[in-house]
């Protein structure tokens, strides 16, 4: 069975639940009318014809059940409009005289009350007709009496003024379909702005988004902006990277090319040095720029286990290491998520136990918590510390990464650097045991973003 | 000594094997995954230097293969990439060690060096209790549907503790002897929370509480 597919737009949605439910209520509406108005004027007959009925029961009790006295001729009709039929077991009457096959079969039958009759084959008497009947007893004579009604012009007229409810109906739905569709229009008109603003940036006219609009639509243009902002704000990142790496890479090649290329000059211990020294040079920078480009900072749709991954790394640096015990004491559960990019929280992690798995001498704990905004990173080490002054300075700013001697301090720069970009921050201390401890503390990322400092610099 | 060299940068590989055949190592190149599966399958080494990038494959892929039909020397990766993520990954591989490349031949030695001597005496050491397999060398622990939990220090200790005698109570003080942490007089809760820890990965069931004598591995089917 095939399935028909439902209209991608907010609008084509609206408008094919609310088309057919207008219509269907309005079609419901009108088929109501006209069974109530068939009732109605059904009941309305029916109790004319009783009261003609019982005036006339009255008119005969008066004359005592003598019928022949009401032979007024067209009397009845003319008043009421209406046949009629009487018979006592003497006499027979019916009026108009044409109706007779009609009524006739009724006195024989012991019904009381309203009758339909359908025959339409009769000439000159209605096919439809409602009779009442009544039958009484007088001075120990049974009499009965029918009035009937020729239902077939009452229905005609019913139905003339059913058909102009259809039209009216129609009408009024034609009015609501434009209503609705006006109404649709009007309230999508704002994601009308949105679309035509989203073109604008696409052809350059524009580089933000404005973030007027209904309250719905201010969420998704803020983090749109965002989102704009931080690629933005990567890309130049990104450009600034590569164009440095190139100005500090291209001198050293050049510089042992020379050597390599110069045929006539032997290459003795000291160019071997140089050259080797060089290379060292190239792979520095490129260590420094690659690491530095592979950091992701805050963005939208980032997720990490803290847990899962501080237990991979503590668990591998253990089998480093194998004469030193790494810990860790957390309260998170397994499964809890920090709003981190992977690898950055790796990084920061590996490079924090890393440094103190080197130093410790035979202890590294991992604290791992959250208080209220904030998630904490705490690495602990029982080995010798830094002293006062140096710990200051320990991956301060000011000191840029490719600018670390590699060891010691590389790894916390890199840390320093990263958690800068996630608006949080590090702190090194020391421990109850003398050894270095270094707390990291990054803010959730609702918080960096409503101060909107969430992009580092 | 043998040496397995798969590397396939012909210049590095010639430059490392005779440095390293100067120092007494019989060295063979592979210079594609293949040939590493093949020759590490075939020779007996005493230890194995393993490039993880390499034309046909990567080398974790030639490192899970070894561990997988019970090759065990030690193997030391080589990578480009130098991310944590790549490092836990050929450890858990069943590396020994990494480096991260550039090296200077010197560091590549000495952690040569380590990883054989370490390796010296080692055999397969596995402790079993009911379901479970304790890995010693590896601090991993191997569960009854089969998947392996990697454990910190002070989580391996207990647990070697508990599953080495099963059945046998230990006391809170007996334990305590296994914690190394940072701070000089750890409470009981310490311990509390280890057992905690343990109960996640073998089930609340297996080690029991035996109130105010201490803990019992049960390891009953």
């Amino acid at each position: 069975m095939p399935v028909t597919k439902r209209p991608s737009s907010v609008r084509g949605m609206l408008l094919l639940l609310l088309l057919p439910a207008g219509v269907a209520l309005m079609a419901l509406a009108w088929f109501i009318h006209g069974t109530l108005l068939e009732r109605m004027s059904r009941e309305f007959v029916e109790s004319r014809l009783k009261e003609e009925v019982a005036f006339l029961e009255h008119r005969i009790r008066e004359s005592g059940g003598a019928i022949d006295s009401l032979d007024a001729g067209d009397y009845f009709q003319e008043v009421f409009h209406h046949a009629f039929a009487i018979a006592s077991p003497s006499q027979q009457m019916v009026s108009p005289e044409s109706w007779a096959p009609l009524l006739k079969p009724l006195f024989a039958s012991d019904k009381q009350g309203g009758v339909n009759i359908h025959d339409a084959s009769v000439p000159e008497a209605p096919p439809w007709i409602l009779a009442y009947r009544r039958s009484f007893m007088i001075d120990g004579v049974m009499i009965v009496v029918i009035v009937a009604e020729n239902m077939e012009s009452l229905q005609q007229s019913q139905e003339t003024l059913h058909t102009w409810t259809a039209v009216v109906s129609v009408l009024l739905m034609v009015l609501l379909v434009g209503s609705l569709w006006i109404g649709v229009t009007l309230a999508l008109r704002p994601v009308e702005a949105l679309q035509s603003a989203l073109n604008r940036l696409q052809s350059g006219q524009i580089s933000r988004i404005d973030a007027t609009g209904p309250d719905e639509f201010r969420p998704l243009v803020g983090q749109l902006n965002q989102l704009l902002d931080s690629l933005e704000h990567r890309l130049k990142r990104s450009r600034n990277a590569l164009t440095n790496l190139s100005h500090s890479v291209k001198t050293p090649i050049a510089a042992v090319r020379q050597i390599l290329q110069d045929t006539g000059r032997p290459l003795d211990q000291e160019l071997r040095q140089a050259i080797v020294s060089r290379l060292d040079d190239i792979d520095k920078q490129l260590e420094a720029k690659l690491r530095r480009s592979k950091f992701a900072g805050a963005h939208v749709g980032q997720s990490a286990y803290p847990v899962k991954l501080a237990r991979d790394l503590l668990w591998m640096l253990g089998r480093l290491h194998s004469e030193k015990s790494f810990e860790l004491a957390t309260n998170l559960a397994e499964e809890r998520c920090w709003p981190i990019d992977e690898q950055d929280l790796n990084e920061v992690l590996g490079n924090l136990l890393d440094n103190a798995g080197k130093w410790s001498s035979r202890c590294v704990e991992l604290l791992l918590e959250e208080c209220r905004d904030q998630m904490i990173i705490v690495v602990g080490d029982d080995g010798p510390g830094v002293a006062g002054e140096a710990l200051k300075t320990l991956g301060k700013r000011g000191l840029r990464l490719d600018e670390q001697a590699p060891g010691h301090g590389l790894g916390l720069a890199i840390v320093f650097e990263i958690v800068q970009r996630y608006g949080g921050e590090v702190r090194c201390g020391l421990g109850r045991s003398g050894g270095l401890t270094v707390t990291v503390q990054v803010p959730f990322p609702n918080q960096i973003l409503s101060t909107n400092k969430w992009h580092d610099r | 000594m043998r040496l397995l060299l798969v590397e396939d940068d012909r210049l590095l590989a010639d430059g490392l094997s005779s440095q390293l055949e100067k120092l007494g190592f019989s060295v063979d190149i592979a210079s594609t995954a293949h040939d590493g599966i093949v020759l590490g399958e075939q020779e007996s080494y005493r230890a194995c230097i393993l490039d993880l990038g390499l034309p046909d494959g990567s080398g974790l892929d030639v490192l899970r293969r070894w561990r997988g039909s019970n090759i065990g020397f030690p193997v030391l990766i080589l990578t480009a990439r130098g991310d944590w993520q790549e490092k836990v990954n050929g450890l858990k591989a069943g590396a020994d060690d990494y480096l991260t490349k550039p090296f200077q031949a010197e560091e590549l030695i000495a952690r040569l060096h380590a990883i054989i001597r370490r390796s010296e005496g080692r055999m397969v050491d596995i402790v079993k209790a009911g379901y479970f397999e304790l890995d010693q060398s590896r601090q991993t622990l191997k569960a009854n549907d089969g998947q392996e939990h990697s454990l910190t220090g002070t989580e391996f200790r207990l647990l070697r503790c508990l599953m080495g005698r099963p059945g046998h109570v230990f006391s809170k003080e007996q334990l305590m002897e296994q914690l190394y942490n940072l701070n000089d007089n750890p409470s009981e809760n310490v311990i509390e929370a280890y057992i905690r820890r343990l109960r996640k990965l073998v089930g609340t069931d297996t080690i029991k509480t035996r109130r105010g004598q201490g803990y019992m591995f049960d390891a009953r089917d």
